[in-house]
């Protein structure tokens, strides 16, 4: 893929740009899978505020579950979506790094190519 | 002498035209799998309903209990009136039959719910295929009758 009108300096931001794009697929991917467990935990909350106070409830610890007072439950749902809710910020943190460093590289990359255009063509 | 300059040439549209239709192939195909995986859940979950109504008011009935490889045990429902119920996130809770279909029925209307939004997307993503398509075919033609010079 290696193009001999392209300085090696130009080419070596565009993988890197390549690059940035794959960081940022990942990180949107975890973000998003991160989000969907946050709302599955949130809906979970719910439902178990509406049960009564003596209820039975279970926990999957592997592939077997253990009864857990409702309690306990609710705690340690709320700590699960604590973490996840910090997990989801870092990424999104991380996120805007990308996008902006993305944008200066790709600033650059377009203006040294377009400085070389009219020759190429 | 670069008055287009700004303007692709129909090798760069067919270019750009051929990513967007890749990229709307890829996007029907993600929201497609979704859809099944929602389907076979909702099924999944009209069954069980179906198992609960039938169960409920009966004493030791006796069932299949399947252990996996295609084999099954006899064995007796010892309470139908009581059901323990995933809730999500890990955590299940036992409720009562009336209350476990109640539950499962919530469910399976968001799902339907969920279920028509996803093909609604997955329909006005084939409507922009579709466009797209066309123009590319457009634009194969045009190219293909083409004279080399300009008349």
């Amino acid at each position: 893929m290696e193009n001999p009108n392209i300085p090696p300096k130009v080419q070596q931001q565009i993988a890197q740009l390549q690059q940035m794009q794959q960081q940022m697929q990942t990180i949107l991917q975890q973000k998003s899978q991160y989000e969907m467990t946050v709302r599955e935990a949130k809906r979970a909350e719910e439902e178990l505020k509406e049960t009564k106070e003596d209820a039975e409830v279970f926990m999957s610890i592997g592939s077997v579950m253990v009864q857990q007072t409702k309690e306990y439950v609710e705690k340690s749902l709320a700590d699960k979506i604590d973490t996840l809710e910090l997990r989801i910020k870092s990424l999104e943190k991380q996120e805007k790094a990308i996008a902006t460093r993305f944008e200066q590289l790709q600033q650059q990359v377009r203006s040294s190519l377009e400085g070389r255009m009219p020759e190429a063509a | 002498m670069a008055s287009n300059e700004n303007t692709p040439t129909p090798e760069e549209e067919f270019q750009a035209l051929q990513m967007y239709l890749n990229e709307f192939n890829q996007q029907i195909e993600l929201f497609s799998r979704q859809f099944q995986m929602i389907e076979q859940a909702r099924m999944e979950m009209i069954t069980s309903v179906e198992t609960l109504k039938g169960l409920k008011g009966t004493t030791d009935a006796v069932s299949l209990l399947p252990v996996g490889g295609g084999a099954a045990i006899l064995a007796k429902v010892i309470d139908a009136d009581s059901v323990i119920v995933s809730i999500g996130a890990d955590v299940s809770v036992k409720k009562t039959n009336d209350e476990a279909v109640s539950f499962m029925g919530e469910r399976i209307t968001e799902m339907e719910a969920q279920g028509k939004r996803l093909a609604e997307t997955v329909q006005k993503l084939q409507a922009q295929a579709a466009e797209v398509s066309g123009r590319l075919e457009q634009l194969y033609r045009a190219g293909q009758g083409q004279p080399t010079g300009r008349s």
